[in-house]
């Protein structure tokens, strides 16, 4: 049960405290909008109670899996990977004969979450940029169907890159090595992240519906405007000031991670914004009410992970 | 036994590897508990939409439909066929009528599976060909229909199901696919040609 279950986070007050922060934003954002449907009671508000009943779900399964068990949190970010990719590669065009090297690109899943794992740094960051980028276009190579074959080796190479490298980073938080005075360790890294992600796109939504006027990309995203995104942005720095705690950087040092994690978030936001464009869907998917398709919501973590973990490895460790 | 073994294989254990693995999402089919006896019609892209139509259904009905198979593919060799009665329920025909033998008449088996309180679960574009077309429907699910009018049909739509197995290929490929049903219908004329346009019609309908 000992090693099951790692619920020494109760004696540790800082990731509790987020805990206990994480919940009881959602407490306020489920009352408010209870009080005002009472007050209001033609307000539009059943997109973002939706939202609100998801981000419930959401919140209690990640500190579920992440928090509580070392083990699982690998297995539950790993299906993550796995369920985006699938999610992604199948609103793609691909052909029919470019099956069996998508069923590799799927082998590569469980491959990089167990070189996570087993902390194999050097493997784990070279498996998918370099070992899957030279294997996988052979694969399509070897099956002989030579047209709109540059298409599909980009274009999964690109999908690989985004859903399972890019998120995969998550999960090597949980195994970078102890700093000896720094006591959340991965755990209170890959809350930090994950947080602040999150708080980032409901700030930069928040703000844009508020103040939002003048548009930034109207031609990918016509809802992202320059209020929402400096007030996003801000709001998130803010945030990160004040989890610092969860970081073994200094002040200066969180104030910028932050700030680069906020743009990066944005960053995300759009490019799959775009990605959905050209495809003419405006959702990836309905697995999240409220929300879309599983990368409507990890859209961002995908460019911030990957960010935010290549900053701290350089400044802490 | 077989019931519980029939629920614990479809609902639980293939119901969570399509959803999980495959990733097929599932249409409400809680309707289907209301009707007393049906015959769900589904197109057929794929070995696995068999499958997937049986693990959509609801636990308490589900030893009760039968999906009707070619005798020819399934029937090859006779473990093959003991496997696939015990297992998947299916009610085995051969593809051409045969009106000199009421017994192996596919129309008389597949009504005299009615009669024995039997769902049925037909494809009638009888060959799953090629990924993600549709075939012509084939008349048999009509001359069914006619012969047991009193028997409601319920068209089934699979999207994706072809690219996440399709004919000819035995490897598994994930892919986001759906099942949704449409309404419990009765047939409304005596012509065959015009039981299948609308089944054609429910089809088009469902694609979306």
């Amino acid at each position: 049960m000992e090693k099951l279950l790692r619920l020494d986070f109760i004696h540790n007050n800082d990731i509790l405290f987020v805990i206990a922060l994480i919940f009881g934003i959602l407490i306020f954002a489920s009352t408010l909008f209870f009080i005002v449907g009472l007050i209001k009671p033609h307000a539009k508000l059943g997109e973002l109670k939706a939202r609100t009943n998801s981000w419930w779900v959401m919140a209690s399964l990640f500190i579920g899996a992440t928090i509580v068990n070392h083990t699982l949190a690998y297995i539950a970010i790993g299906l993550l990977s796995f369920v985006a990719f699938r999610e992604l590669y199948s609103v793609l065009e691909f052909r029919a004969s470019d099956r069996r090297a998508i069923f590799w690109a799927f082998v590569a899943v469980p491959i990089q979450y167990y070189l996570a794992y087993i902390g194999w740094y050097g493997a784990y960051i070279i498996f998918i940029p370099v070992a899957m980028f030279l294997f996988l276009p052979l694969r399509l190579v070897l099956k002989g169907n030579t047209e709109g074959i540059i298409q599909s080796m980009s274009t999964l190479q690109w999908v690989l890159m985004l859903t399972v490298f890019g998120i995969s980073h998550m999960a090597y938080l949980l195994s970078l090595p102890e700093i000896p005075g720094f006591s959340a360790g991965g755990r209170g890294l890959l809350l930090f992240l994950v947080f602040l992600t999150e708080i980032n796109d409901v700030m930069q939504f928040t703000w844009g519906k508020l103040f939002g006027k003048h548009k930034i990309i109207p031609k990918v995203s016509p809802n992202k405007t320059w209020e929402g995104f400096i007030g996003g942005v801000m709001s998130t720095t803010i945030f990160g000031y004040f989890l610092a705690f969860l970081t073994p950087l200094s002040t200066y040092q969180v104030i910028f991670v932050s700030f680069a994690l906020a743009v990066s978030g944005f960053v995300g936001d759009i490019v799959m914004s775009s990605v959905k464009r050209d495809i003419g869907v405006k959702d990836m998917g309905s697995s999240i009410p409220g929300h879309g398709g599983i990368l409507d919501r990890i859209d961002s973590l995908s460019y911030t992970a990957p960010v935010f973990f290549h900053l701290v490895y350089y400044i802490a460790y | 036994m077989r019931k519980i073994i029939l629920q614990l294989l479809y609902c639980v254990l293939i119901r969570l590897f399509l959803r999980i693995f495959v990733g097929v999402k599932f249409g409400k089919a809680k309707f289907l508990l209301e009707e007393k006896q049906f015959i769900i019609v589904a197109n057929h892209n794929s070995h696995l939409d068999t499958l997937t139509v049986m693990a959509s259904l609801p636990r308490q009905i589900v030893h009760k439909v039968r999906p009707v198979a070619a005798a020819d593919h399934f029937g090859k060799t006779k473990l093959k066929e003991k496997l696939t009665n015990y297992f998947i329920n299916a009610l085995l025909i051969q593809r051409k009528r045969d009106k000199d033998n009421p017994e192996n008449d596919p129309i008389y088996k597949m009504v005299k599976a009615l009669d024995e309180g039997y769902s049925l679960l037909l494809f009638p574009e009888g060959t799953r060909g090629e990924p993600e077309i549709q075939q012509p429907l084939k008349p048999g699910v009509s001359y069914v229909l006619m012969q047991r009018p009193q028997v409601k049909y319920v068209p089934a739509y699979m999207k994706g199901m072809g690219k996440a197995m399709p004919k000819d290929d035995n490897l598994i490929v994930p892919f986001t696919s759906s099942l949704v049903y449409g309404q419990a219908t009765l047939i409304q004329s005596n012509d065959s040609a015009e039981i299948l346009k609308q089944i054609e019609q429910d089809f088009n309908q469902l694609k979306g």
